[in-house]
Order: structure tokens, then sequence, then C-alpha cells
């Protein structure tokens, strides 16, 4: 061999280890810095703040409170923001900035009394005139996810900087409804008085200013949100200097960050995650109770020229018979195993105060044999193909089951659905689809009924609204199927007029049992809304509502400002986790790489001399 | 000749984008279901307020006129606003460029170069162990699911050894050689389940190529002129079969924008493939439109590279 050519050979047998050996430098230098940001970031204990991390599974795609949408938005505007009268521990109204409210002798006037030495985070006062001018902004800009909790002709005065009074138009419960809309200071807010709703949720502010323990100082979309503790909050001083959300796409990669200790609390599991979430030494879970309710709505028709629904759906025993027929608990065991309660009534179990346990004697309880029964005795014979006609218009008794893909497991609990009305003579077509979808069939009213949601307010008065009949009048009307009934209108008037929250809650009660017996909907599921935290990290969490509900941000700031870092752990919270790469891992993965090139090139030249050779 | 070769190319590439945009404006209105409703639905909108979403998207416009709309804001660079937040649709992708360029780029750069290198020498050495055993290797790669893949190496590496984070871009917002490591240390789990998941399209492709080149009468004719095997497969080889590899990486180069849907998911990478996710979820349309145009204009514009570099690389190409 000429030595030029061994010479080139030597260059091509270089260039290649070089192409090959920068490849992996690359990944090598990708670990090496890894664990370099490891050590790097591993702050001493005396210097660094106190952090109380929270994975979330929503973004915050606006850090904006007026454009609020997702969970982790609402939570940055809680953990941010006061009401004037809050929800307390049964979600009922508590003292917020405001101490409390006096009802005039005619319940037309309301006069609320603000705390001593109210501030914002910039230090500014905050006065009467800010929670008013909320209230105006909100309803002047039409933010109706806040301003639908002002009786329409409501106006607002403030006789000094202390005091605002509500004026209704009728007599009313007024701010004891606590009012969903959370205070804004005016010295920012009302630049924007001739804003258009648009231009103001394209407002960026940042840092934030609120009244709240925390105060957002710093947004990286797509990733994780830092709020500073507020130095001028009202309240108990909180013991984190900052609370991160940091967003998890995946809810398997949230329980891995909280086995690996890199977040305190996880927010927002679904059931199939609570074996894995158990295996985790020093996790602790909290269940918390329903927000919402998974249906079988049932469609009456009259919503326009389209909407023909399956006629016998009308007639209350072949609902009945419908409901007898679906075994929830069966619903509950296979769709979401661990993780729900079956259904009972329209205001999901979170509403602790407002929620009814229905009496025993009057649970409609699983019994196929009591629902075939009963369509016997109402006419409905079957056919030869086993599905039974409805007497009145020799229609089969087949429904059409549309069921949104925004909740969870719909077409598996549509499926089951499917089999237990089989059972009982009625034939199901089940139908998955979107969520946007489904609005269009609610509206045009083409369906016979469907597996969708819902999920309420603190205060009943929103979810008992829509089964009223008035919720089926006009465009974007929010009743599922239509159904009208005077006297349970007279039931929702009632508990809106009633000034004694007991006498209210009887009256809320009353309302719920009228619906769970003339079954426009039957209430299939409570899912469970599922949060997880380190018990050797974090310690101090309290729920709101008390016991059973959310250890976040969801209604209340209350276990922001009571967390705290736990004791010093004696273990690690996973035997197998740690906080970097170990130091071993670079030498050992450098070597093991410097030796395949090595071999790589090695056999190259020993696969060309036997090509040369052949 | 060459110009025109060029002017050719690039009038197809226009024409392509031309019927992107088209596809982008009417596939997102012959969809079912109306999200604004379902919007104004869960966020309790008053009808007039709902009439005021409607109107803002333009929606109570003519179908042509919306059209016309449409190619003149997005030929002047405006992409509207996100359905759900209200936030501008340029600047949520601004924020998501970066992120999706590091990660699917070096995924991509890692297994292009690891890739061909060992489909060269497997070529070349075709039914050698290592042969053997790059194309078994590529062949199981190249069959696993990357969501699988990015799972399997989350719950290894960072909930059971706790080696890297679970998931994100970066822990803190420091600054210098702490940012820079801080974001490495979350990048390369996804760049690895990436890279381990582009590297076996590469082997199979380089490899192929070579064997076919390997049996050419031209590299006959270079032995029996005597020239030793390095500067054969160098110089003769590996400069012919690389076309086919070339087209794959300038390609895989144009779906670079289009970011990694599930890698990004898996590893919550705020990139363009977590913000598609998430508005399709949302049915965010404005956004999706916008990450449609960005991700089929890229691989337009990679095609065309890829066409134009032909013509140098082979300028048999330029005569078809």
């Amino acid at each position: 061999m000429s030595s030029a050519a061994a010479n080139r050979r030597r260059t091509s047998t270089h260039l290649m280890r070089a192409a090959l050996a920068g490849a992996v430098v690359l990944g090598v230098g990708l670990a090496g810095l890894s664990s370099a940001a490891a050590d790097s970031a591993s702050p001493s204990p005396a210097a660094a703040p106190k952090v109380l991390r929270i994975g979330m599974t929503t973004s915050i795609d606006n850090p904006n409170m007026l454009a609020v949408n997702s969970a982790a938005e609402w939570g940055s505007a809680v953990i941010q923001y006061d009401m004037a009268l809050k929800f307390g521990p049964d979600l009922t109204a508590a003292p917020g900035l405001a101490t409390g409210c006096d009802p005039s002798a005619d319940k037309r006037t309301w006069t609320c009394h603000l705390r001593d030495g109210l501030k914002w985070s910039d230090g500014q006062p905050i006065t009467s005139k800010d929670v008013v001018f909320s209230y105006n902004f909100v309803r002047d800009k039409q933010f109706d996810y806040f301003n639908s909790y002002f009786p329409e002709g409501t106006t607002f005065t403030t006789p000094d900087d202390k005091t605002y009074v509500w004026h209704l138009k009728d007599p009313g419960i007024g701010p004891m409804r606590p009012a969903w809309c959370y205070i804004i200071p005016e010295h920012i807010w009302g630049k924007y008085a001739n804003s258009t709703q648009d231009q103001i949720k394209a407002v960026k502010l940042m840092p934030n200013v609120a009244s709240g323990p925390f105060v957002m100082t710093q947004a990286n979309p797509g990733q994780n949100w830092t709020f500073t503790r507020n130095p001028y909050f009202w309240g108990t001083k909180p013991t984190y200097d900052q609370v991160v959300f940091q967003l998890y796409t995946n809810q398997e990669a949230m329980v891995q960050a909280l086995k690996n200790g890199e977040i305190d609390i996880a927010d927002g599991f679904d059931g199939p995650l609570l074996p894995a979430l158990g295996a985790i030494k020093n996790v602790a879970v909290q269940k918390v109770d329903s927000d919402f309710w998974v249906s079988l709505a049932f469609n009456f028709g009259g919503q326009g020229p389209n909407s023909h629904p399956l006629p016998a759906l009308k007639d209350l025993n072949v609902r009945k018979a419908i409901e007898m027929a679906i075994d929830k608990q069966a619903i509950v065991d296979k769709v979401y195993p661990g993780a729900a309660q079956p259904g009972e009534t329209i205001v999901r179990p979170l509403s602790t105060y407002w929620h009814l346990n229905v009496p025993a004697d009057k649970v409609i309880s699983y019994d196929p044999a009591a629902a075939n029964a009963l369509l016997d005795q109402s006419g409905y014979t079957k056919g030869a193909d086993g599905i039974r006609v409805d007497p009145k218009t020799g229609q089969p008794l087949h429904i059409t089951l549309p069921t949104s893909d925004d909740v969870n497991g719909s077409t598996d609990v549509g499926q089951l659905i499917r089999g237990f009305l089989k059972q009982v003579g009625i034939s199901v077509d089940v139908k998955p689809t979107t969520a946007a979808k489904m609005y269009d069939l609610q509206q045009s009213g083409e369906f016979d009924a469907y597996v969708w949601y819902w999920s309420g307010d603190p205060d009943p008065n929103y979810q008992l609204s829509v089964f009223t009949s008035s919720a089926c009048d006009g465009d974007g009307h929010l009743s599922d199927g239509c159904w009208k009934d005077p006297a349970y209108d007279a039931l929702f008037a009632k508990q809106q007029t009633e000034f004694d929250q007991t006498a209210r809650q009887q009256d809320v009660f009353a309302a719920q049992q009228y619906v769970y017996d003339q079954i426009p909907d039957v209430v299939l599921a409570y899912p469970n809304y599922i949060e997880a935290y380190r018990t050797d990290k974090v310690a101090g969490l309290v729920a709101t509502p008390a016991k059973v509900g959310y250890l976040t941000t969801s209604y209340d700031y209350a276990s922001m400002v009571s967390a705290h870092p736990a004791e010093q752990p004696t273990t690690t919270g996973d035997s197998s986790s740690s906080g970097g790469i170990p130091t071993w891992v670079l030498p050992v993965a450098l070597g093991a790489i410097a030796g395949g090139v090595f071999a790589f090139t090695r056999r190259n030249r020993k696969g060309s001399d036997e090509f040369e050779r052949d | 000749m060459r110009l025109r070769y060029i002017a050719r190319k690039c009038g197809w590439a226009l024409l392509t984008l031309w019927f992107v945009l088209t596809a982008n404006f009417f596939l997102f209105r012959i969809m079912p279901g109306d999200p604004i409703g379902l919007l104004a639905r869960s966020t309790r909108l008053s009808p007039e307020a709902l009439q005021q979403q409607i109107h803002l998207f333009g929606l109570d416009q003519p179908l042509p006129q919306q059209y016309v709309t449409y190619l003149r804001q997005t030929l002047s660079g405006n992409l509207g606003v996100s359905i759900i937040s209200g936030t501008d649709v340029s600047e949520m992708l601004g924020a998501r460029l970066w992120p999706t360029v590091l990660l699917v780029g070096l995924g991509t750069l890692i297994a292009a170069v690891i890739g061909v290198l060992a489909g060269i020498k497997g070529g070349w050495t075709r039914g050698s162990g290592f042969d053997r055993g790059s194309l078994y290797s590529s062949l199981l790669l190249y069959a696993t699911p990357e969501g699988w893949l990015g799972m399997l190496l989350l719950i290894v590496f960072a909930g059971s050894l706790g080696w890297f984070p679970a998931g994100g871009y970066a822990s803190n917002s420091g600054s210098g050689a702490a940012s820079v490591g801080d974001v490495a240390r979350h990048l390369f789990l996804p760049v690895l389940t990436l890279a381990l998941g582009y590297v076996g399209s590469f082997v199979i492709v380089m490899r192929s190529s070579m064997i076919d080149v390997k049996e050419e009468e031209y590299i006959s004719t270079a032995r029996a002129k005597g020239l030793n095997d390095a500067t054969i497969r160098r110089h003769h080889a590996v400069p012919n079969a690389f076309l086919p590899s070339f087209t794959l990486i300038v390609l895989s180069v144009g779906f670079i924008l289009g970011g990694a849907i599930v890698v990004e998911t898996v590893f919550s990478w705020p990139g363009l493939g977590l913000l598609t996710y998430q508005a399709i979820k949302d049915q965010d349309y404005p956004v999706l439109e916008a990450v449609f145009l960005i991700s089929s204009g890229a691989v337009i514009a990679a095609n065309l590279i890829a066409d134009i570099a032909y013509g140098y690389l082979d300028p048999r190409v330029e005569e078809v």
C-alpha cells in the first residue's frame, strides 16, 4: 500500500472518528451540563428562599386575571386576589376584605364594611371605591363569569372609604351569596375604563398588583409561573417566600416529579394513577369531593325545527325505568375505579352545605326487574327484536346517545348504559362526539339523550338555574333538554328570595329532590379530583371546603398561607430518588463512549482491510 | 438553465403555500362544532357577549370575505388572537419557537450524524457483526413508539433514579452557565428520546444506499485501479450513496418547526408540538391554523432547499 493511500485512509478514519465523537460529545455535554446544573441549582439552605412548588396539568395561557379560563388560571386568581366576602370552610359566605354585611329591614339595601389597614401589593390603600369599581367594571365590560352574581338593577354606593352598599331592585340576599368577583385596584385598571374587553384581556401586568398573599412576579409561558409573597398582605404572613406553579402536560410525568421531589404538591390526577401514587413513600393523597357530575340528560324537544327527540322520553315512567336500569355503582367501579361516587342530585357534593343526600326511602335504586315491570305496566311491550314499542306512537324505544369527549370515560359510560338498557328492552346507539359538536346538538336539540357534565359554583343558585324553564330560551341557552316545569321554577325562585340561610338550605334541598324525582337528567357519577403532596416536604395544608376539599387554590388561598416546610425528614421520599446525576455516572459514561468509539474505528479498519483482501 | 430551474421550483413552492393557506382556512370552518359557543357555555357569556366574540373573530362575515381577510392578515403577519386566552397568536408562537428548534434540531442532528455514520459502516461491511447489530437495533428503535420510549426513560431516569427532571424547560430563571446547565438537564431525556426515535431511519436509508453503491461498476473499477478501501468509500461510494440520506435530513429539518407533539407532551416541553396538542384539546382554531401554517411552510421551504441543492449535488436532476 502506498503511503499516500495509507494517509488518506487514516484521514478518512480520523474524520469518521471525529464525526462520531462529535455526536456523542453533544450528548455527553448535555449530561455534563446537567450534572453541573444539578450541583449549581442547590444553593445553601440559609440563602435559599422557601419555595412551594405545585405541579399543575393545565396552563396559564394569559396571566391577566380578567381572562381567566383554565383551572390553573383560576388558581392563579385565587392566590392573588380577594373577594369582598369569600367562600368559607363550607363554601358559604365568610369574611374576606369585608368583615360582613348588614341588611336593611326591607332587604333591599346591604351595607358592608371593609377591614382596617388594607393595602395593595404596591402599598396603595384598598378602599371601598376599589370594591365598587371592580363590580361595575366587570359588569360594564361584560366579564360575564364575574358579573352573573349581581341581580339585575343592582347599584352600589360608597358612603366612605371603608363602607360600600348594595342597592337591590327587589328584596334579596345580595352579598350573602358571595359575589365570585375578585377585587381589583382602581388605580391600575381605571385607566382602561374606555377600553374594550379584548383590549383589557391583552393587558400585561408584571409584577401584578393584588391584595392576596402572593402576587405573580414571573411568567414563563408553557412552563412555570412564580408568585412572590405580598409584603402588604392583610392576613397571616405566609411561611413560603414563593409559590411556583409548574406545568406538566401528562399526569404520569407529574407522578414522577412528585416521586423525585421536583414538586411538593401535585394538583389534578385521574383515578387510574391512584395505585402509582399509593406506591410512593411519604406521599399523601387527597380525594377531593366532586365539583362536577356526569349526567345522562334527556331531551324534551322544542329547541328548534330540527329537534325531534324520542317522544317516549317525556313519560316519567320511561325515565324512571331507565334510571332504575342503570347500575351507577358499576359505572363508578369500571370507569372511575376508586375515584368517584355514584351520582344523586344536581348540586355537587363539594358544596357541602347545599348538597342533598337523598333520603333512603326516596332513592331510586338499581333494579332492572322493577324497571321492566314498570315499562310493562306502562304499556311499552317488547317487539320481536326485544325492543319495546311506544304504545302512543308505535315507535321503538331506540335512543341515539352522543357522548362528549371533554368528559373522561364518557364513551365507556355510554357503552355501559347501552348494556344496561338492553336488559329492559331499550336500544341505544352510542355516538362519541367532540365537545364543540355537543354544544351544537344541545343548542339545536338534535338528540334523544346525551352523556355530558355539569359543574357548578360553591353557591347552588347557578346550578339550579340551568333547570329552570327560562334556561331554555334563546340562543346560547343552558338547559340540557329543555325540561320545563312551573313547579320547579317556583322552587327555584323561592330559594332566591329566602334571607335566612338555614331556611334557604331547605329550599335548595327541596329543589334538588324535585329534580331527582322528575328525572330530566340522571346524575350518573361524581368523579373525584385528586391531589397529592409530599408529607416529608410540606405540612400545614388545609382543605377548602374543610376536610373534603382542595388543598391548593381552587376556592381559597388559606392552604398557601398555612403551609410550611415539613420537619427535617429522616428519609427521602423514595429510597431510590435523588437530586441529580451521581458523580460516578459521568466518568463511566465517558469511558464507555470512548471505548465504543475506539472499537468502532478499529473494527472499521479491520473491515476495510478484509475488503481490500477480497 | 439553472435560474429557470430555481424559478420553476420557487413557483411550485409558492403555489403549494397558497394551497396550504386555503386548505388551512377551509379545514377549520368545515369541522363540526362551535368552539366559541362552547366557550360561551363554560364561561357563561351572555348572548350579547357571544355575538361580540363571533364578530371579533369575523365569523359573522360571508365566507368569501372571511377568506380574503384571512389571506390579507396572514400575509401581513397577523395570525389573530387565541379563542381561549385572548392572547396574540404570533406572540404565543414566538415563545414556543426556540424550545422546539433546540429540542427537535438537536435530536435530529445527533440522530443524523450517528445514523449516517453507522449506516455507512454497516452498508460497507454488510453481514458483519456491527452491521447486524446496528440493523437490528435500528429496526427496533424505528418500530418503537416515541411516546412509549419517552415514558420509559421518564419513569427510569426521572422518577426512579431521579437523575433528570420529569418535565419542563428550566427550573430557575438564573443566567449564565447555571441557566444553560439547567436547560441542558431538562433537555437531556427528550433529546435522547428523539435521537433514539429518529436514528433508525437514518441508519436504514444510508445502509441501503451504501449496499447499492457498493455493487456499482465504478467501485469495481476503482478497486481494479488499486485504490485503497477507505479512499473508494470516501471519494466514490459515500458521495453517491448520500443523496437519499440528504433528502431525509433536509425533510427532517423541515419538520423541526412542526415540533414533536408526542415527545413534547410526554416531557412537558414548551414547544410548538405541545402548543399544537393543547390547541387541539381546547379547539383553539386560530392557534391551530397558525401552527399548521408554520409547519407546512417549513416543510415547503425544506423541500425547496432540497430541490435546489439537488441541482448542485446531481446536475442530472435539472434535466428532469
